[in-house]
């Protein structure tokens, strides 16, 4: 067990210094970081100096591990439009973020997760159909297609809400609303194939044939089988909290921390744009983390040294 | 004595099961030390449980995986490293037929194309040539033009048996490695593929390496046979000698499971323990918790393999000390 | 159990026969739109009434219906029905690209991890974990930002998309053909392994492979259209339909079919090939059976 779990951290760090050398390969690939980060305006001594600062007229494997060790301290670069560090810049963004995506969070496992049950235990049920139907038409609307249409009715046409901005709880629902009910229907179909999936277990089978009560099968061994693929996508939806709502944010015109990524790639401030890449990779390889521990709790198996493995 | 085709000389072959990037190698020894020659034209039966390392022994003899230590010669020379252009040409002097046939063929191409394809891989005759041998060899295992033209699940089980048979002795090769080629069958089927080996092995100087649990079927198609436990072996000799005076007691448990014909009835050994595993391998002699016979020693030194008179060679430290005793018994 | 219950259970076993073997409606439905679609896209100098570029200021803004103008007309007189016929051709184009390249590329990644194995096997199926994790959005905005924007960059970033699905399948299936299958058998007779893999594995794979391609083609068209909406992904003055929808939202109060024109487009179109792909899935997961 411990074993197993040393060996997840030893992955989820190795993953975090992935995300930093393909944030370096992609800098260097980009051109001379000199122009990127200073601007094509910049003057040639600023650029020389900028180059000695950052050490890049040392060998590229020291500029690698100089890098590496800027990131490790924490000093990602300083914000192109704002002049602050980067950093704080998308530090001040987060709690925005977190306003839009953790409500969105609890309605789609609210919704999510019972409908998904409700529909495997109902098979070909009426409801069972309306989540399926829901399900796919939820996979193909696209989140600012959704957000669009329902600023049009329910903003413009009707006038009960605001179209976008921030400022009052008003301005609140349609984000979380267009976040919500597509994660919602993701989630129902997973929940419900995941459901099904088990239900055609031969251990299902023999703990009916024993003539174990239906609720309890569901609840002593469906339920909790089931659970095991749900956590992981479960997982990706927390990891996504930070950044998960870059479309939706556009949409709306929330101040959050996807707006300022997308702001920030129209105008090439690259020290932002790598540093909420450096952030969504922490939290997602983090989530991941948990979900991994989960997992260890969730099924015995897994911590077992013969079979620790890929999943 | 005649010549050997193939020559094993103490192979070891250890799987190193690493689990993940970081996971800690797991080594199981699948075949330890093992010695084994077959002479050409004849068949050497190869006996053991799930789990023995017949079958690695097997591909290992036939170069598809390489021993770690010692060596395997064929006709007197070492095989060339897996997967070299050198090794793929051999290919062709050395085949093997599997336990399931239907696994073995692709599902996509017709029987006719694949018994033709080792002539399309080693680019032998014009096409048309090709197709007239293919079908040749498909009448020599018994199949048609009919069943030529069809996929293999339209098959049954022994037609597939012999399409695999055709594909594999079409570039006359001179060894053939046989993995359980029966045991998918029915027992009605499984007569008529043996009969059919044997006499294509007659009819093509064929030697063979048979891996097999069955011992009725063993004893039909082999001279020589070498029964395995737990990657050694532990007893090797003539064929209807060793089933009817077996020396080591896990053969004498292996024969003793097999019903005889003609009323003489053998108390049948029944062997307790743990069945074999080889991520779990015993100290001492891989047996002897099972052993009827078992002493101290047993659990602490490997039993040698010592050669008794008739040129039975077996591995048991019972043996060892009283071979007149245990050959007395039988 | 009673009789009736038992009539009940066999109609009821018939009734799933006949559904799982007739074509549903809704997937019926579907396909035909495909075909539509991708005739208007292959079509679309001869079909498009107006070039997707050519101005009409006279007429800006002009509502549906108007003649010459059936979808009405953009902030700069441009005709919608021309450049929404425009717009399904390059998402189309692009969508269909980069699900090549991703289905080849990651193909090509499962089959050297099975055939390598060891350190190459696991490097590639870190890989394939790291790219199922991180959210593929940011990560190409991140290159977006750092690379600029031009077509090529953008349908290569696309062909990004997926590939650790296709890998998955690809060494999954060809380890267990080589281990106890067909390929180990072909293997053994001297082919060489672009033979196994190319000549044996690729076709029993493929139909897997192919049903794979559907359900991420519709994510494909979802992701470019989402980026091109952000205004980061097709720039004008071509035109795709996210990037219609991205444009036609500064117009929502006054015009709003330049922008529900195109957004009804994405959706049915991702709609029709998303039940189409799961309608294969289906097809192949009984077909194992």
């Amino acid at each position: 067990m411990f074993r197993y779990f040393i060996i997840r951290i030893l992955r989820a760090l190795l993953t975090v210094a992935l995300v930093v050398t393909f944030a370096f390969i992609v800098l260097r690939l980009s051109g001379d970081p000199a122009y990127s980060i200073m601007g094509d305006n910049a003057s040639p001594e600023a650029l020389a100096a900028f180059r000695k600062e950052w050490g890049l007229d040392q060998p590229l494997w020291n500029q690698y591990l100089h890098y590496f060790a800027a990131i490790v301290h924490g000093e990602l670069g300083q914000s192109m439009r704002g002049g602050g560090p980067a950093l704080d810049l998308v530090l001040s963004r987060i709690p925005a973020t977190l306003m839009l995506t953790l409500p969105a969070l609890l309605m789609k496992l609210a919704i999510g997760i019972p409908a998904g049950i409700y529909a495997a235990l109902h098979r070909d049920s009426l409801i069972d159909r309306a989540v399926m139907v829901t399900a796919v038409a939820g996979y193909s609307v696209p989140s600012f297609v959704l957000g669009l249409a329902l600023v049009q009715l329910l903003a413009i046409w009707l006038a009960w809400l605001p179209t976008g901005g921030a400022g009052s709880p008003l301005h609140l629902i349609l984000p979380i609303v267009t976040l919500g009910v597509g994660g919602a229907a993701v989630l129902a179909r997973f929940v419900r194939s995941a459901m099904l999936e088990v239900l055609g277990q031969p251990y299902i089978r023999t703990a009916n044939a024993k003539g174990i009560p239906w609720t309890a099968v569901v609840r002593d061994h469906a339920l909790p089988n089931a659970a095991i693929p749900t956590v992981t996508i479960v997982g990706f939806m927390v990891g996504n909290l930070i950044a998960g709502s870059v479309v939706v944010e556009s949409v709306f015109s929330w101040p959050g921390v996807g707006n300022l990524l997308v702001v920030s790639v129209a105008a090439r401030d690259l020290s932002v744009v790598q540093c909420i890449l450096l952030l969504v990779a922490a939290a997602m390889v983090l989530s991941n983390l948990v979900v991994d521990f989960l997992y260890g709790f969730l099924d015995p198996r897994l911590s077992n040294d013969n079979t620790a493995g890929r999943h | 004595m005649t010549e050997n085709i193939v020559e094993l000389q103490a192979i070891s072959k250890s799987y190193a099961t690493r689990r993940g990037l970081f996971g800690r190698r797991v080594p199981v020894r699948a075949v330890d030390e093992v010695s084994l020659s077959l002479a050409k034209g004849q068949t050497l039966a190869l006996v053991g449980e799930s789990g023995s390392g017949k079958s690695t022994t097997g591909r290992v003899a036939l170069g598809l995986e390489r021993a770690d230590t010692g060596c395997v010669l064929f006709r007197g020379t070492e095989l060339p490293a897996a997967d070299t252009r050198a090794w793929r040409r051999m290919r062709a002097q050395m085949q093997m037929i599997y336990q399931d046939p239907l696994a073995a063929l692709d599902r996509r191409l017709t029987v006719l194309d694949q018994v033709r394809e080792p002539l399309d891989i080693h680019e032998i005759g014009s096409a048309s040539e090709r197709n007239d041998k293919a079908l040749a060899m498909l009448g020599a295992v018994g199949l048609n033009a009919s069943h030529a033209g069809s996929l293999p699940s339209e098959l049954s089980g022994g037609q597939r048996q012999r399409a695999v048979l055709a594909r594999a002795l079409i570039m006359r090769p001179e060894l053939l490695i046989c993995d359980e080629p029966v045991s998918a069958l029915d027992v009605s089927i499984q007569a008529q593929v043996v009969n059919l080996l044997m006499d294509l092995q007659k009819e093509m100087h064929l030697s063979i390496l048979f891996i097999s649990h069955d011992l009725k079927v063993v004893r039909q198609i082999s001279q020589r046979m070498a029964v395995m436990y737990l990657g050694r072996i532990v007893e090797c000799g003539d064929t209807k000698d060793l089933l009817a005076n077996p020396a080591h007691p896990y053969t004498k448990a292996l024969v003793s499971a097999v019903p005889v014909a003609g009323g003489r009835t053998r108390e049948r050994i029944i062997l307790t323990g743990e069945p074999p595993n080889p991520a779990a391998r015993p100290t001492g002699c891989a047996f002897h918790p099972r052993c009827p016979v078992a002493r101290p020693q047993c659990a602490s030194v490997s039993p040698a393999v010592t050669t008794l008179s008739n040129g039975r060679s077996v591995a048991c430290h019972a043996v060892e000390i009283a071979p007149t005793f245990m050959g007395a018994e039988a | 159990m009673t009789m009736a219950e038992k009539i009940d259970d066999t109609s009821t076993a018939k009734r799933k026969q006949v559904r799982s073997s007739r074509v549903p409606l809704s997937v019926a439905a579907g396909i035909l739109w495909i075909v539509v679609i991708v005739f208007l896209a292959l079509l679309a100098d001869q079909i498009a009434p107006y070039q997707y570029t050519a101005l009409d200021l006279p007429r800006r803004l002009a509502a549906p219906f108007t003649p010459g103008h059936l979808l009405g007309t953009d902030e700069l007189g441009r005709d919608v029905l021309s450049r929404l016929i425009y717009s399904v051709r390059i998402s189309l184009v692009v969508a269909l690209c980069a699900t090549m390249i991703s289905a080849c590329f990651g193909t090509a990644m499962g089959f050297a991890a099975a055939h390598f194995r060891g350190r190459i096997e696991q490097l590639i199926l870190m890989l394939a974990d790291f790219q199922a994790a991180m959210p593929f959005l940011i990560l190409s905005l991140s290159v977006l930002a750092f690379f600029g924007n031009a077509l090529p960059l953008f349908i290569a970033l696309m062909g990004l998309y997926g590939w650790e699905r296709y890998t998955r399948i690809a060494r999954s299936l060809a380890i267990t053909a080589s281990a106890q299958g067909y390929a180990g058998a072909v293997r053994q007779l001297g082919a060489s392994p672009s033979r196994v893999y190319l000549r044996h594995i690729l076709p029993n794979i493929s139909s897997t492979l192919i049903v794979s391609m559907t359900l991420t083609f519709p994510e494909i068209i979802l992701m470019e259209s989402s980026l091109s909406f952000l205004g980061l992904g097709v720039q004008p003055p071509m035109t795709s339909l996210g990037n219609m929808v991205g444009y036609g939202r500064e117009y929502m109060t006054s015009a709003p079919w330049i922008m529900f024109a195109p957004a009804l487009l994405i959706v049915i179109t991702t709609l029709s090939i998303s039940l189409l792909g799961d309608r294969l899935r289906d097809r192949l997961d009984k077909g194992l059976q």
